[in-house]
């Protein structure tokens, strides 16, 4: 697995051992990317800093809760809304954010007394909500305002108020990865252990590292509600901010972006005793293994497999009939962090796409590992890739589509390359059975959209064609098939609504009476049905 | 024979990598204890034999365990030819090699940190 230089890097010498081509009968111990490093120095790195880790991707999910940076507008506002991560309480962490302001002035005389007035103000203007997150950035951390001991000043006033302080600035951390870490462990300390929750089944877990983008965490908790299972807490998607403080209850903590969450599992595990169960929402076969899993780990296995069969009966159809239209099409996996290795092995596997690199902007090495493992010889992978990099690795590797956040993929528009959206989602959500046809019907419009058609002609200078019409996604998408696959009675195109959501938020779930005793030791295949 | 196994070995390896999570932790004494206990688990129910679940960390081996074994079961029909002290020696040298490749030949330079 020899490292990549890239052309462009070249006068960077230490960039070499960000990048390696997996190449064949070689293994992790051959080569691995470096990773969660501090930037090099002219890189010109694309990674968030670790505020933004802390705030924006941990922290906001949390819905019922006002999210305060403590620091100038800029740090809030330019990082606001950069995630879908909605909620069932009509998207209140979404609709508002929040900033101290803080400007020259507060750097000279200090912060403090501004930040206690912004709170109250806040609490006042939202006096249905009584829990508050407050995020410290550079500015206020290097002047050293004491967040701490403000907001115990408020909570004496306030008493039914409760307020959690993030001390994760931006230069805490390589990247915003060092945010995630910083969130984890400050919950962990300052907030678990602090409900007692009222528990309603004999199977409860947590659910991590879930985010809710699009819906996931609905999609994800629809199949454990099914299952009999109460989710105690989401860690932090579409969560509550004291269903979240009473994390310890919980018999099983299932951990599905270890990148971002694994941290406060970890040291569930460790103070508590409960497990960590590491699982795969993303795809029909590593969905259908987790939910077992999940059911074995409670004796209810056979719960799981009902659902699994009726959700796979339902949407492998569509899922087929785009695995067709998209075999052998070369993407790059560019995510952030967990989805190379969510979706390095499932898309090929299931939709017939040939993984030619992966990347991750602030992964770590154990992602790395996890992302090399699962894809295929000769794809290229990359750790923190700056733009020119990835400009040369789309000029070298001809991908047919990106996967990627809105920067890169704006790059990858304009060489004409399309991009999916992989942290936001283009129109999600993409886990569970339904989610996972949803993704493919993306990457299917998004490979055949007739626009490349216009996009790709400069009609400066190239010929305009005047013998043929204009092609339809579909005269594209199926000009090399045969009847075997264009009239196959079984497959069909993607047949959900446009809001997948609505229903489940409505739906009435079974009650089950006595818990079954936990599966056996022996015999243990027929459990899984072997 | 040492070839053949050194192969099967291999096939068994390549189907943990490429899909399970587990034996990915992010310290390298997470990862033994993961290695260590999936993988005897794993041995156990593919010899048939009894498997401990007396702590929720027990449960939660052994359901990755189980779903190893099914796989192998399923992907692998050699393995139905084996007898008990064959599949252990396999089992045993599959674990000797994904301990080199994710903790003591790792290039994961995370490994040796003393915190989460």
């Amino acid at each position: 697995m020899p490292y990549h230089e890239f052309k462009c890097s070249v006068c960077i010498p230490e960039r070499k051992k960000h990048a390696v081509v997996k190449g064949p009968g070689e293994t992790l111990a051959d080569a691995l990317p470096l990773g969660y490093m501090n930037t090099i120095p002219g890189t010109i790195s694309e990674r968030g800093c670790a505020y933004c880790g802390a705030k924006h991707v941990i922290g906001t999910p949390m819905k019922d809760v006002i999210h305060l940076s403590h620091g100038p507008v800029g740090c809030t506002y330019d990082t606001w809304q950069t995630k879908r991560y909605i909620s069932d309480n009509d998207n209140f962490q979404l609709k508002y954010t929040y900033a101290t302001d803080m400007k020259e002035k507060h750097v000279i005389f200090g912060a403090e007394k501004m930040l206690k007035k912004n709170i109250l103000e806040a609490f006042k203007a939202f006096p249905k909500i009584k829990r508050m997150s407050i995020y410290q950035t550079c500015a206020s951390a290097l002047i050293g305002d004491d967040i701490e001991a403000i907001a115990r000043d408020v909570m004496a006033e306030l008493p039914d108020v409760d307020i959690f302080v993030c001390n994760s600035p931006g230069f805490r951390g390589p990247s915003q990865s060092g945010g995630h870490h910083t969130i984890n462990i400050a919950w962990m300390k300052d907030k678990v252990g602090q409900v007692e929750p009222k528990i309603t089944s004999p199977h409860v877990i947590n659910y991590v590292g879930e985010y809710n983008i699009q819906g996931d965490q609905e999609v994800m908790v629809d199949y454990f509600k099914r299952m009999g299972i109460q989710v105690l807490s989401t860690f932090t998607g579409n969560g509550s901010y004291d269903e979240l403080r009473s994390m310890h209850r919980a018999h099983l903590n299932v951990l599905e972006c270890a990148r971002s969450a694994e941290y406060i599992c970890n040291e569930l595990r460790v103070r508590y005793g409960i497990p960590r169960l590491d699982i795969d929402g993303f795809g029909f076969k590593p969905l259908s293994e987790s939910l077992l899993k999940i059911g074995l780990f409670f004796g209810i296995e056979d719960r799981a497999r009902a659902i699994i069969e009726e959700e796979t009966a339902r949407w492998k159809p569509e899922l087929d009939w785009y695995k067709e239209r998209l075999r052998g099409k070369r993407v790059c996996l560019w995510p952030g962090g967990s989805k190379l290795w969510h979706w390095a092995h499932v898309i090929h596997e299931e939709m017939g796409v040939e993984v030619v690199s992966v990347y991750t902007k602030f992964g770590h090495q154990g992602d790395m590992e996890k992302g090399i493992s699962r894809c295929e010889e000769g794809a290229l992978a990359i750790d923190d890739p700056n733009e020119l990099e990835g400009i040369e690795a789309m000029e070298t590797l001809k991908p047919d589509i990106i996967f990627t956040g809105k920067r890169p993929g704006e790059v990858a528009k304009k060489m004409r390359v399309p991009y999916l959206n992989a942290h936001a989602y283009h129109n999600g959500p993409y886990k569970g059975f339904e989610g996972w046809v949803r993704f493919a019907r993306d990457i299917y419009n998004g490979i055949y959209s007739p626009i490349h058609q216009l996009a790709t002609v400069d009609i400066s200078q190239d010929e305009i064609p005047a013998d043929r019409g204009f092609l339809t996604q579909r005269l594209i998408s199926d000009e090399k098939l045969g009847p075997e696959i264009t009239a196959a009675p079984g497959l069909r195109q993607y047949t959900g609504k446009y809001d997948n959501l609505a229903e489940l938020r409505q739906r009435k779930y079974p009650v089950f009476d006595a818990p079954p005793a936990p599966a056996e030791a022996k015999p243990a295949l027929e459990a899984v049905g072997a | 024979m040492e070839n053949l196994m050194k192969e099967q070995i291999e096939q068994l390896l390549d189907y943990i990598m490429k899909n399970c999570l587990w034996q990915f932790h992010s310290r390298a004494w997470d990862r033994e204890k993961q290695n260590e206990n999936i993988l005897q688990k794993t041995m156990q129910v593919l010899c048939d034999e009894p498997v401990a679940l007396e702590t929720p960390a027990d449960r939660c081996y052994w359901v990755d365990a189980i779903c190893l074994a099914k796989a192998y079961q399923s992907r692998f029909p050699w393995l139905s030819q084996m007898g008990k002290p064959e599949i252990k020696l396999l089992m045993q040298g599959l674990k000797d090699r994904l301990d080199y490749l994710t903790i003591k030949g790792s290039l994961n330079l995370e490994l040796t940190d003393q915190h989460y």
